[in-house]
């Protein structure tokens, strides 16, 4: 890593993983926030053109992909020996239990609602607008979405605070 | 001008699946917790395919084991479902009921006492 880069993403070993997974986790949360207002959008029927919903809840959806994927490359990191999990289960093994496990857990759920709203957008797409049914199931996906993120989001910055990688 | 809709069976088989996944995700680390060779086994499932699985551990395994029973599942029920009408209502309470579940058994200590209990505690 140049000293540039070193400078702007910090000095541990995996200063890298943890900077595109943080970065993935922070247009995650735009793209999420923006889906929940869609939700009510969607539930309150403002919503005229359903173009409006397909790419965002693809990028959506593509984020929380990305956010996954670099999540798996930093949970090598947390434990690792010496790393973030080993000082929890030494010093606050109900750290470990409460704030990561089932971070790690939630943080997952957000794939496959993410996809599924995503999904129903492309597959309905005019439909969307027209059945009340429809559009209620893709605004509770997206609010689910929203919320999921948010704890796993919310645990995950605790986590750093606590003990960075 | 007559358009055709498509039936909403198409909607719930995604819900459906997507439910399926996260409950797999519980029961496979529920499975993991609860014995030594039950977490070999879901571990071998990450180990197969994933790179870095060792590092990842069990969770590994855990992840493939939703994701596979995510993405089947939803396969096998779009064929079932694709050209039927079903109550988005019916399917959309039993979606919540799914992911409320899952949610339920992956908090850590509705997770302990599960495996607490299928260890033969009381």
């Amino acid at each position: 890593m140049n000293m540039n880069l070193s400078a702007l993403l910090g000095g541990s070993r995996y200063a890298l993983e943890g900077a595109l997974h943080g970065v993935a986790a922070g247009l995650f949360m735009i793209t999420a926030t923006i889906g929940l207002f869609q939700a009510y959008r969607l539930l309150t029927g403002t919503i005229q053109h359903p173009a409006q919903l397909e790419f965002g809840s693809v990028v959506n959806a593509l984020l929380a992909f990305l956010t996954v994927l670099f999540g798996n490359r930093i949970y090598i990191f947390y434990r690792a020996q010496g790393g973030p999990r080993s000082y929890f289960m030494e010093n606050s093994p109900q750290i470990h239990k409460i704030f990561f496990e089932f971070k790690e857990f939630v943080a997952l759920f957000t794939l496959p609602l993410a996809v599924t709203a995503a999904f129903l957008f492309l597959a309905y797409r005019d439909q969307m607008l027209r059945s009340k049914g429809l559009r209620t199931i893709a605004a509770v996906l997206l609010a689910l979405t929203f919320f999921y993120f948010l704890v796993a989001f919310g645990l995950g910055a605790a986590i750093t605070k606590l003990r960075g990688l | 001008m007559r358009t055709t809709e498509k039936p909403t069976g198409i909607a719930v088989a995604a819900l459906w699946a997507a439910a399926l996944g996260v409950l797999a995700l519980a029961g496979s680390h529920i499975l993991a917790d609860r014995s030594k060779s039950g977490e070999a086994w879901v571990h071998a499932w990450g180990k197969a395919w994933m790179p870095g699985a060792e590092g990842i551990g069990p969770y590994s395994g855990k992840e493939t084991l939703a994701l596979l029973t995510w993405l089947g599942s939803w396969i096998l029920l779009h064929l079932a479902l694709r050209r039927k009408n079903v109550s988005l209502t019916a399917g959309g309470v039993l979606f919540l009921v799914g992911v409320g579940l899952a949610t339920a058994l992956l908090w850590p200590p509705v997770t302990g006492r599960m495996v607490h209990l299928l260890q033969g505690g009381h």
